[in-house]
């Protein structure tokens, strides 16, 4: 077994939802420092919502969220990305009338950090470059997930909230996603909370997995040899 | 009937008597001055209610009603200018004030209502409409005379004093008649429409028609006020034609309470005489404090005057459910819903492609598939005509291309949404009138005391103990609630094909085998063809016969349960392995 | 030759005078029926400037303060609260209308102000003589136009505000504070509005409730504009050659209502209007 690291993230008890529906009821979670966890469910299991909740996009109705032992809840998106909170949306997550560019730049507060960061997602994905003043709205949908996660990248985050990054990608495509990835631990000793449901992609990348249905944790554990049957047993039909 | 009921009538009854005697008998206290200002205040109120009924019962924000007001003045003060005062010149008059507005708002309706336009636009027009009215005053020279108006032409010999009771007897008759309507079976509707457009449509009630005839019956109205006003003032001048007369009704209709009708007759009684009272010292005080009391309300008290009144709940009596025989399916021959190579894309974004899909009576058919597989699209392709694809979907042997929702759902398809939706402002009872509203002749002065369902929406209700809760406002239900209400209602449209986007999502173990169980009746005893978007899919395995899969816009399965749920291909998406 | 001239200079006072309105409508889709006031408060800038003995350029910057700043306190306190209820914003800001245009009565009078005019002279354009100042019109419009165009497409602040309008969602999440670009649009909409009422005084009599008669037309121009400041410049540049064909071969009276009356039909055939074109 790994040792247990220190913590990076602490979510404790977390209540929220739309309207008069709670859609993720009591989660409690914690990942350790520089881990991969890769959560794992079906569509409508709440996935989002609790990453919306995390990132401070939705109001939390109970729970609290930890960062490095400090109560982060209730704390607004701008301050949570001042503090070190990257995040991967899933849905609309690209200003699709604006060029690559500005859709990178809007990860900034200035321009002044601005080259370095985009030399550095450059290095992940060189396409970037090349196409810089082209719309967001006209790529390819692999191209748009690589240029949503380097958004996400631009601040060097320690904790990265990643929401289905691999749907609808070509295999090549989530293998450079994945490096991505894992070049960030490894670089900067990133932590990173994924949602996936691509199970091959998420147990190559993930240190760790946990299974989300109807708002609970139902199962988690390492990702050992016997993780993918363990998953499984809750995916399919 | 209950005590607290016939207490209400009678409080009613003694205040409408108060209002007659009060009307009635005015004449004999008041002074001049106050009398011919109340007179005109009353012919207000008259506008004020149309206001109202358009927009605090049905949520058109209209500034527009003083351009039928205008018209109507017009017309009268014209034909009695240029044509003289003899009997049949006000007949004349009379009829003309009433026809030209009702025509004009019908014009108005017509351009303002329409598949898709947005309640902004009515707005829109609604300011354009007193504008060009007030500038075909002035272009109109010596017939309408211009800025100066028309003065000086005969008018009814009533004597202020009956003038004053006539328009006290006007507006409490319309005022009654307001009442009656707006509480009728028919009534709901305009706040339905209000509440939740969209399911009203789904409901197969004819929104827009709805709001085109409620928009010309009033703008007829306001052009009887109008006569009313050309006869008693003697005098009529562009401004009551002009949108800012128009914007004058909306602010005494909310500061009285929109919504109600109490609220904005006494609103505008109250703030015109108040307003001709003090206006003579401070002028120009008097607007800015209106304007400032104004905005202050719409923050925090958007209910108006009538919002510190506390809100009465439904109370009395519940009405009866009585189940209705079930209507003979006609025995056709031929799926029920036929979906041939059905294609949609937004701009280069194909969501679907190439569909075929047939089901038959009797069938429950669920529709599965990973988020953004195309689920939801496809069901508004089968349920909104008006969604340009390609391919085509028959209903029953009918194309349903160009046809608006509720065209759709009286052909035979009724549709629940994914978040439950129902009228939140309206009672549980309500919300199932307004289902059999398509189908059985809604009465425009009663409500009705007994609510005919058929059975199974009647076994739901039951089933969820919302049988007992008929008096309960739909927006206070549990989510769980409102979505067992959602889908009574579309099983009370008896529909020939029901769609239903994840009807247990959000709810309860015990709710979800409740629900399982209604669906696996109505398609296997009662014969109705069931599609089922569903992403639990345990709950699938137990309810359906048949799957469809669905993946990237393309139907990748269609197989009985056991066939598709043993597939590898399903379990390779659902494990993301099967990613184009 | 008048009529090509008359038709520019009145589609450049038209875009000057909706600008304001378009900001605001275009970033918070929020209607501001307050803008009549903004004009009418920018208008007596220049009767306060009189006052003074100034020169009444200088207005202008008074015009700008003065609605700035009201215009902040009107988002904040009126404006904020109403975001989620857009009908009811509507009549929120022409409540605030009513009671700025009385405050200015109060202060000023309920009479029609005489100032001077800002600029005086004619132009001589290929033979015909022309009034110099509405042919400065025509350069402020296409001054603030492309001012328009170059703050929203080369500013970072442009940036930011651009992705508020397309996707504020997104723009919270990346950590933008779209309560303060709300602010900042309102105040700048407010001041510019203020702005193209001291730039209304050599063309129209000044009274306390002289923005209304603007409103409407300024609100339909928006209206079929969008968010897109090329199409607000072609509705002003259509609409207002429009205005000046009915008015000198139909009636001049009916000029007046036809940029109303065709934007409202344009609406019925092409709902978004001049957007996308």
């Amino acid at each position: 077994m790994r040792e247990a690291g220190r913590t990076k993230l602490a979510i404790a008890g977390l209540r929220s939802g739309y309207g008069a529906t709670d859609v993720i009821a009591g989660i409690s979670l914690e990942i350790p420092a520089g881990e991969i966890c890769a959560l794992m469910g079906k569509n409508g299991m709440g996935k989002t919502t609790l990453l919306k909740s995390v990132m401070g996009l939705l109001p939390l109705r109970e729970g609290r969220v930890g960062l490095d032992g400090e109560d982060i809840t209730g704390w607004t998106p701008a301050r949570l990305l001042a503090r070190g909170l990257g995040y991967a949306p899933q849905e609309l997550p690209l200003f699709q009338d604006l060029t690559i560019l500005d859709n990178l730049r809007l990860a900034l507060r200035d321009d002044r950090a601005l080259a370095p960061a985009l030399e550095r997602v450059f290095g992940y994905f060189p396409f970037l470059a090349e196409r810089l003043n082209q719309k967001a709205g006209t790529l390819s949908g692999g191209e748009q997930k690589m240029l949503i996660l380097s958004r996400s990248l631009m601040l060097q985050p320690d904790l990265l909230l990643v929401d289905e990054i691999s749907e609808g990608v070509q295999p090549s495509v989530v293998q450079r996603i994945a490096r991505a990835l894992l070049g960030e631990c490894e670089r900067r000793g990133m932590t990173v909370l994924l949602v996936e449901q691509n199970l091959g992609f998420a147990l190559s990348v993930a240190h760790r997995w946990a299974v989300l249905k109807l708002g609970h944790i139902q199962e988690s554990g390492e990702n050992d040899a016997a993780a993918h049957a363990r998953i499984m047993e809750h995916l399919k039909i | 009937m209950s005590d607290r009921m016939t207490q209400s009538r009678g409080l009613l009854l003694a205040l409408l008597l108060l209002a007659a005697v009060l009307v009635l008998a005015g004449p004999l206290f008041l002074d001049r001055f106050t009398m011919n200002v109340l007179t005109r205040s009353m012919i207000y109120a008259i506008l004020a209610l149309t206001v109202d009924l358009l927009w605090g019962f049905t949520g058109i924000l209209t500034f527009g009603q003083s351009a039928f007001f205008g018209a109507g003045a017009y017309a009268t003060a014209m034909v009695l200018t240029h044509l003289g005062g003899a009997p049949e010149h006000f007949v004349l008059a009379f009829v003309l004030a009433i026809a030209i507005p009702t025509l004009l708002a019908a014009l108005v309706g017509w351009l303002s209502f329409h598949q898709g336009a947005t309640p902004l636009y009515a707005t829109v027009i609604s300011l354009v409409v007193p504008i060009v009215m007030t500038q075909l005053i002035f272009a109109g020279g010596q017939s309408t005379g211009s800025s100066s108006g028309l003065v000086g032409y005969p008018t009814l010999a009533l004597g202020a004093a009956n003038h004053f009771r006539l328009a006290g007897v006007v507006l409490i008759g319309f005022g009654c008649l307001a009442w009656v309507f707006v509480r009728s079976d028919a009534g709901r509707m305009l706040v339905a429409i209000r509440d939740n457009e969209m399911r009203a449509a789904y409901l197969g009630l004819r929104v827009q028609l709805v709001r085109i005839l409620l928009m010309t019956v009033l703008g007829g109205v306001a052009g009887f006020a109008g006569f009313l006003l050309a006869n008693a003032a003697r005098m009529v001048a562009p401004e009551i034609a002009g949108f800012v007369f128009g914007t004058q009704l909306v602010i005494w209709t909310a500061l009285g309470g929109r919504g109600t009708l109490l609220g904005p007759v006494a609103g505008t009684l109250g703030i015109d005489w108040l307003g001709a009272k003090l206006s003579g010292e401070l002028p120009f005080l008097w607007q800015l404090l209106i304007g400032a009391i104004f905005v202050v309300m719409i923050l925090f008290l958007p209910r108006g005057l009538a919002g510190l009144v506390p809100r009465r709940r439904h109370q009395g009596t519940p009405p009866e459910l009585v189940a209705i025989p079930t209507r003979r399916r006609a025995d056709a021959v031929g799926p029920v819903l036929s979906v041939r190579g059905l294609g949609k894309s937004y701009g280069s974004l194909h969501v679907l492609e190439s569909i075929d899909l047939e089901v038959h009576r009797g069938e429950l058919v669920s529709l599965v598939g990973p988020n953004g597989a195309g689920k939801t699209t496809m069901m508004r392709c089968l349920s909104d005509g008006t969604e340009p694809i390609s391919g085509s979907i028959t209903v029953l042997g009918r194309d349903i291309g160009g046809l608006p929702p509720e065209r759709i759902v009286r052909l035979g398809v009724g549709r629940k949404f994914q978040l439950a939706s129902v009228f939140e402002s309206l009672s549980v009872a309500d919300c199932l009138r307004l289902a059999r509203m398509s189908l059985d002749r809604p009465s425009l002065l009663r409500r009705s005391r007994r609510i005919g369902l058929p059975a199974p929406a009647i076994d739901i209700l039951r089933l969820t103990g919302l049988d007992g809760m008929l008096n309960q406002r739909a927006g206070l239900l549990s989510h769980g609630q409102k979505q067992a209400l959602e889908l009574a209602m579309v099983v009370a449209l008896e529909p020939e094909l029901i769609l239903l986007d994840e009807p247990t999502a959000g709810l309860t173990k015990a709710e979800r085998a409740m629900i399982g169980g209604v669906l696996q009746r109505l398609s296997g005893e009662l014969g109705h063809a069931v599609i089922l978007i569903e992403h639990d899919l345990d709950f699938v395995r137990i309810v359906s016969q048949r799957i469809v899969v669905l993946h990237q816009g393309r139907m990748v399965m269609d197989g009985t349960v056991g066939e598709v749920v043993d597939s590898d291909l399903v379990r390779a998406i659902y494990s993301g392995a099967a990613n184009a | 030759m008048v009529l090509v001239l008359d038709s520019l200079t009145t589609a450049a006072v038209l875009f000057i005078v909706s600008s304001g309105l378009f900001m605001i409508f275009g970033v918070l889709q929020i209607i501001n029926f307050a803008h009549g006031a903004w004009l009418g408060l920018g208008a007596y800038a220049t009767v306060v400037t009189t006052a003074l003995g100034v020169s009444p350029w200088l207005a202008l910057p008074l015009a700008f303060v003065v609605g700035g700043v009201l215009g902040g306190l009107t988002e904040r306190l009126v404006v904020r609260p109403l975001y989620a209820r857009p009908l009811d914003a509507i009549l929120a800001t022409w409540g605030l209308g009513i009671v700025i245009g009385q405050l200015i009565t109060l202060a000023f009078g309920r009479d029609v102000q005489m100032i001077p005019v800002l600029m005086t002279g004619t132009v001589d354009v290929l033979g015909t003589a022309y009034s110099a100042y509405r042919l400065t019109a025509i350069a402020i419009a296409l001054a603030i136009g492309l001012g328009f165009v170059l703050a929203l497409e080369r500013t970072r602040l442009g940036l930011t505000a651009r992705a508020v309008i397309m996707n504020e969602a997104l723009a919270r999440a990346l950590g933008i504070n779209t309560a303060r670009v709300r602010l900042a649009t309102f105040m700048l909409g407010s001041a510019v509005a203020a702005c193209a009422g001291v730039l209304l005084t050599p063309l129209t009599s000044v009274d306390p409730n002289m923005g209304v008669i603007w409103l409407i037309g300024c609100f339909m121009l928006v209206m079929v504009s969008g968010s897109s400041v090329r199409a607000l410049a072609l509705a002003c540049i259509v609409f207002g050659t429009a205005q000046v064909a009915v008015g000198t071969y139909v009636s001049p009276i009916l000029g007046g209502m036809t940029v109303a009356v065709l934007c409202a039909l344009m609406l019925r055939l092409r709902p978004k209007g001049f957007a996308g074109v």
